[in-house]
């Protein structure tokens, strides 16, 4: 079933709602977290021992949900010089032969981190002295799969919508 | 066959990241290598403790352009600065390198200040050619400045001290400012235009003002420099310090808009770090198959003088930053130039100095520099004009490249 535009529709407003959520929620986190070891650190000499690490987990996740936001709105770096020379016509065929590579090299990296997160689930490695480490890793598979959902998304729109919405698509400002 | 791919992917508009973990699993595969080694080393991210500051000097960043900051520090300048001959160019100067500085990415400065600066300096009848030139060169000003996001970068890439590079950046970076300064100064010599007086009272106006925002560099950089905190600690304040005072105190920023500017952040985060990790592992097969020491012999096979080495870097380095945003660059090419430049006897230190300030000069570049584009879609002029008033301030910011490419000491003096 080709994805309609009502669903596509939906499928944006949706995911855009839970990925806001999920970074205000890393992001505040991360402020807070960072803050609290500062003052305990001067004030008490005491700080917790997992802060650092738990810091530092929390930034993987943050990557992981602003490159899938990054996706959503086509924000992505990249260098474009040769675009503008192809033909109006064939553009939506070139860009969806490039979410499709794109879409495959996701595909490929969400297939390896969950191979690496069976792995260690499988090793039983821990975080935090008693925490499963893989708990952590999961975000590797799954935001590298929504990656590669996101671009095979748009690529079937390029190709069944063609070119709607040719906003300039790249260059971060 | 690999490097076509990545060639042609890359040139018709395919995302970065992509290319990179393209070359990364097509390489790895090459040599029978399993390709879970591209997610663990993606995965070694969250053990670099400095990355950390990265998200939380962006967010404040992002923060403050919301906010009215820029305009009380254009206001504040002006009043300490704009009684100088050529003053507001010289505010002009000074404010975007400071803001540049603290958003770290190049080209907000110019979306955020230009709306600023551009009607002041056509009131105060500076050239339409000269202002567009002036606000478009120093876009990228400032970079050279803790705490930018691309020194910071450089550190984790190079391995170098982050304090180091903080340091090392500041005589090159007021260098830089001094010139075009001097420049507009020159420049604008011929213009009889009554001075501006120096007004206590507008001084003390404009400090009141930003009486909240002025303690902020004081705190981030006397806190780094002084080695009270470490650059994640220092982030952390500053982040928490914007929070308090745009949000709660001055109330410029409504929460409600919060989590928008965390999630605007965070998209340029995840671009950044998205490259960044993945490069790790692309980095990783690269020095392995010993890259950098093939690079090395076919450069020596030319070049056999340190002169000539930095004189082909810089070129080198020109045509990348047109080409190629800043950090995507860093991330890239540092892991290949350093070990290579280390052996011409450069300083690594000197070497982020000098990767930025070309760096920051190729954003003027043409045909494709990216704050010659920013700068004709702002201002609404055609390219073509944005291309030749930039030209003597390229030429300025040349000299002070060159200055910084062939005397060390200046960047290392504040080292010894």
């Amino acid at each position: 079933m080709l994805p309609s535009r009502k669903m596509l529709r939906w499928y944006r407003c949706s995911s855009n709602w839970i990925l806001s959520g999920l970074i205000a929620v890393l992001l505040g986190g991360m402020v807070l977290l960072a803050a609290a070891q500062i003052l305990m650190r001067n004030l008490f000499s005491y700080s917790l021992f997992w802060g650092d690490d738990l810091l530092q987990l929390a930034l993987l996740w943050l990557v992981m949900s602003g490159a899938v936001a990054a996706a959503h709105t086509g924000e992505h770096l990249r260098i474009n010089i040769l675009a503008q020379y192809i033909p109006r016509a064939a553009r939506p065929w070139m860009y969806a032969a490039l979410h499709v590579f794109t879409a495959a090299v996701c595909a490929v990296l969400a297939w390896q981190s969950a191979l690496m997160v069976l792995e260690s689930a499988e090793y039983g490695d821990m975080m935090f002295g008693k925490l499963p480490a893989w708990g952590a890793q999961l975000v590797m598979p799954v935001g590298f799969g929504l990656l590669a959902f996101n671009y095979t998304i748009r690529c079937l729109s390029e190709v069944f919508h063609g070119v709607r919405r040719r906003a300039p698509h790249g260059s971060m400002t | 066959m690999t490097i076509l791919i990545m060639v042609l992917a890359a040139l018709l508009g395919a995302p970065l990241f992509a290319i990179i973990a393209y070359s990364a699993l097509a390489n790895f595969h090459g040599a029978d290598i399993s390709l879970q080694v591209v997610a663990i080393e993606f995965f070694r991210m969250a053990e670099q403790p400095f990355l950390v500051a990265i998200p939380l000097f962006t967010l404040s960043g992002f923060l403050l352009a919301e906010s009215n900051a820029p305009s009380r520090l254009v206001r504040l300048t002006q009043a300490l600065m704009g009684w100088m001959p050529a003053g507001l160019a010289v505010v002009c100067l000074i404010t975007c390198a400071l803001f540049t500085a603290f958003t770290g990415g190049s080209g907000v400065t110019i979306i955020a200040l230009g709306a600023l600066l551009m009607p002041a300096l056509k009131e105060a009848g500076y050239l339409d050619s000269f202002s567009l030139g002036m606000v478009t060169s120093a876009g990228s000003l400032g970079l050279l400045f803790a705490p930018s996001l691309p020194l910071i970068l450089y550190g984790v890439v190079s391995g170098e001290s982050i304090r180091d590079l903080f340091l090392a950046g500041i005589i090159p970076g007021v260098l830089m400012v001094a010139l075009l300064a001097g420049y507009s100064i020159w420049s604008c010599r011929g213009v009889k235009r009554p001075l501006a007086r120096f007004s206590k009272r507008e001084a003390l106006t404009a400090l009141r003002e930003a009486a909240w925002e002025i303690p902020l560099p004081m705190v981030v950089l006397g806190g780094i420099y002084s080695g009270f905190f470490a650059i994640s600690e220092a982030a952390a304040v500053m982040a928490v310090y914007v929070i308090i005072v745009e949000v709660l105190v001055l109330k410029e920023v409504p929460i409600s808009k919060l989590p928008r500017i965390m999630r605007e952040s965070s998209v340029l985060i995840g671009a950044i770090l998205l490259i960044l990790g993945l490069s790790l592992a692309s980095t990783n097969f690269m020095i392995d198959a010993g890259i950098p020491q093939k690079l090395l012999a076919l450069i020596s096979q030319w070049v056999s003088s340190k002169f000539t080495f930095i004189l082909l870097l810089l070129v080198f380095l020109l045509v990348l930053g047109a080409i190629l945003d800043i950090f995507s660059a860093l991330v890239l090419m540092v892991p290949l130039v350093l070990p290579v430049a280390t052996e011409f006897g450069i300083n690594p230190v000197h070497l982020g100095i000098l990767f930025l300030a070309t760096m920051e000069l190729g954003y003027l570049t043409p045909p494709v520099g990216m704050n010659l584009f920013i700068s004709s879609y702002r201002f609404d002029r055609p390219i073509t004009a944005v291309y030749l008033s930039t030209i003597p301030f390229f030429l300025v910011m040349l000299v002070s490249v060159l200055v910084i490419a062939f005397w060390p000491q200046l960047s290392l003096w504040l080292l010894a």
